[in-house]
């Protein structure tokens, strides 16, 4: 859609004004620059430089990577409904994090995204050997929740034997946090995604392959399974660091790539992963600003806010996309047989090598009348 | 049948000795020692004050817990509707903590800790027959919109308690679901809510049955279908949060305990109603003993004082292995 990078830019910029602004001390657009310029002289120079501008770049950083480990997962899976959250990723890497932590074991800073990215493996690998991995999309799901569940009630019980300062600080952890962090969180996220990001390059167009179902995939010279074990591995890679900065930040990786697909319904894997990306950034950074401000002494986490924002429109997306299954099957006819006029109805090929999940809807809905 | 029903009371009284034999504290020759009028004063107290009223808590929740699931199953025709995810318990433990928090409610009054779960849990569920549409479409739909709602319920009850950060430590066993530290005013709270409402189920029991067979036949019986699921529906929201409201979110026992349920007895629920409840109490009061046993082994292994196991994470984990086990055996789509 035309309209589709005005809107992005412009929401990025006001979020990202009001973030530097916003706050105490109140720094007005017009001192921005002077603050910006001599950093260490006044307190307003510090505060911007020191805090929330790195806490930005953090917010960016940190959606970004959700939103695109979240359309990979997704696309990989062919599963409209694969979050990190529900397959166990990010709770496996929130173990991996709060562990050490509750058990006083003292570890540098350089292996905690390890530790993380080992949970994320376990949660993850857990879920899809139990699931198998082609599975229909609600069996994933549900073995997912399953998972979840047991990761958290580990998590649950280290909760419980901590004490009362730890509680609060694993408490804010878990829920997904931006506050009090510094460069040194943003410094240590580069190396990950300089490996990331070739990874995500590359396997893009073979997302794009995998979404036709296996055996064309197959057919057009893919390993299908070689392809998805690679593309979980990238999204692993993505989401455990960031969990390790800033905790399991919920529903980002949902709602960045539906809101990616909705706007460009004809587009594919390749077009869709950079939007997937932006608005995933986007979405972070806008409920940041109520996480930081909204209960002003007090900072709330930025995962309860996308929670809160992300599961309604969650739903919405989930009921309207069982009203408007036309423009999606259209879309998915356009990607399978580019060359076929897209005004055309969905033949029943590409109805049937697409999501089992719409078949699964559209065979609900004819039960229900 | 009957004999099934022999063999199922034995096992809960066996975990019911377990229960009592497996804390820290009393050596077992201590406790028959107590049980026999002996012992001093704080092994007494210990028994008497502190073991036994957790055993009935335990018990009483858990008979709570399976029937509100079976009802839940059976009035929605759905196998995967437990009250953990038809947001029926992350909603008690919303109303409860909003309670606590707001000054409401707490543990010297907690006749309004049960009244305010209530609330959730009927809000929760109502949330979700808005979403789902009516709660009978395709099961699955049902239960993916039941994990939605779960997850909004839990970000608002994290809310809560960011902005009344003293009540997380009392609050966060209660997350989890233990049985530590209930004592007699537990029990005295629990037992006339859980017979009640128990009555209830076991008066609705035939009802559901016909319910059970499809909404068509049960009005080609004579059953008006709407009242009765109504009525199903608020008996089983009123059974989890009175457990919710004594022992906290307990995970997967209201899911799975009416699975095995319906297994042994069969699907008529004037039987598998009491089944229920025999194998939901065995259930949570088999795991609190393990619980504490576990925790005993693994804080002597470990050599960890502050280690305690909460029974909720280990019924959690009990019920994920379960569940992952009934989508591996069910064919592609079909639970």
């Amino acid at each position: 859609m035309p309209w589709q990078l005005p809107l992005l830019v412009s929401l990025v910029a006001l979020a990202s004004g009001c973030a530097l602004t916003l706050g105490t001390p109140y720094v007005p657009l017009y001192q921005l620059p002077s603050a910006l310029r001599d950093a260490d002289a006044t307190l307003a120079g510090i505060v911007v430089t020191e805090l929330r501008v790195p806490r930005l770049v953090l917010a960016l950083a940190a959606g970004a990577c959700l939103g695109a480990a979240g359309l990979v997962l997704q696309e990989a899976l062919r599963n409209p409904l694969a979050i990190p959250e529900m397959l166990g990723v990010s709770s496996g890497a929130a173990f991996g994090v709060a562990a050490p932590l509750v058990l006083a074991v003292s570890i540098p800073a350089a292996v905690q995204p390890l530790l993380a990215i080992g949970g994320a493996v376990l949660g993850g690998g857990l879920t899809l050997l139990a699931a198998g991995l082609g599975r229909s999309p609600s069996a994933v799901l549900l073995t997912g929740a399953a998972v979840a569940a047991a990761l958290q009630a580990a998590l649950l019980v280290l909760m419980v034997m901590a004490d009362q300062l730890d509680l609060q600080l694993i408490y804010r952890y878990l829920l997904g946090s931006l506050s009090a962090r510094t460069w040194d969180d943003v410094t240590g996220l580069w190396p990950w995604l300089l490996v990331a990001a070739p990874a995500l390059v590359l396997c893009a167009p073979v997302l794009s392959v995998l979404r036709l179902g296996d055996e064309d995939a197959e057919a057009l010279g893919v390993r299908a399974q070689r392809a998805r074990l690679a593309a979980l591995a990238i999204a692993i890679v993505l989401i455990a660091p960031v969990t390790a900065v800033c905790g399991p930040v919920a529903w980002v990786g949902f709602l960045a790539p539906h809101l990616a697909r909705r706007l460009n319904p004809t587009a594919d894997a390749v077009r869709w992963l950079p939007w997937s990306a932006a608005w995933g950034a986007v979405v972070v950074v806008v409920a940041d600003i109520p996480a930081r401000l909204a209960l002003a002494p007090v900072e709330t986490p930025v995962g309860a806010w996308t929670a809160l924002l992300g599961v309604p429109a969650g739903v919405a997306l989930l009921r309207s996309g069982h009203r408007r299954p036309a423009a999606r099957r259209r879309a998915e006819g356009s990607d399978a047989v580019r060359s076929e006029p897209s005004d055309k109805g969905p033949s029943p090929e590409t109805r049937g090598q697409g999501h089992e999940q719409e078949s699964d809807e559209a065979a609900a809905a004819g039960e229900a009348r | 049948m009957n004999r099934r029903f022999w063999a199922l009371a034995a096992l809960v009284v066996v975990c019911a000795c377990a229960e009592l034999l497996a804390g820290r504290g009393l050596s077992p020759a201590v406790v028959w020692d107590v049980l026999g009028g002996g012992g001093d004063a704080t092994e007494r107290h210990v028994f008497f004050q502190l073991r036994l009223p957790r055993l009935l808590v335990a018990l009483g929740a858990g008979a709570c817990l399976g029937v509100a699931g079976l009802v839940l199953q059976s009035a929605l025709r759905n196998p995967l509707a437990g009250p953990e995810v038809t947001g029926v318990t992350p909603g008690a433990v919303l109303g409860a903590v909003t309670a606590t928090a707001l000054g409401l409610a707490g543990w010297e009054s907690p006749l309004a800790v049960v009244v305010a779960a209530c609330a959730g849990g009927c809000a929760g569920a109502a949330l979700l027959w808005l979403l789902a549409g009516r709660g009978r479409g395709d099961p699955e739909q049902t239960a993916l919109h039941g994990v939605l709602v779960s997850a909004v319920l839990g970000g608002l009850t994290a809310m809560v308690l960011l902005v009344a950060p003293g009540e997380l430590g009392s609050v966060v066993q209660w997350l989890v679901g233990t049985t530590e530290g209930r004592v007699w005013q537990h029990w005295h709270l629990l037992w006339p809510w859980a017979l009640a409402w128990g009555a209830a189920a076991w008066l609705l029991a035939g009802p559901l049955t016909l319910l059970r067979c499809g909404d068509e036949l049960a009005t080609a019986a004579g059953l008006s279908t709407r009242r009765a699921r109504t009525s199903a529906l608020l008996c089983a929201v009123a059974l989890t949060a009175g457990a919710v409201a004594a022992v906290g979110a307990l995970g997967f026992v209201g899911l799975l305990v009416p699975h095995v349920a319906v297994a042994v007895f069969g699907s008529d629920l004037r039987v598998s109603l009491p089944g229920a409840a025999l194998v939901g109490a065995a259930v949570v009061c088999g795991s609190d003993a393990a619980a504490q046993l576990l925790s005993r082994l693994l804080a002597a292994a470990l050599d960890f004082g502050r280690l305690t196991l909460p029974v909720g994470a280990l019924t959690t984990c009990l019920g994920a292995a379960l569940l992952l086990v009934v989508v591996r055996r069910a064919p592609s789509r079909t639970f």
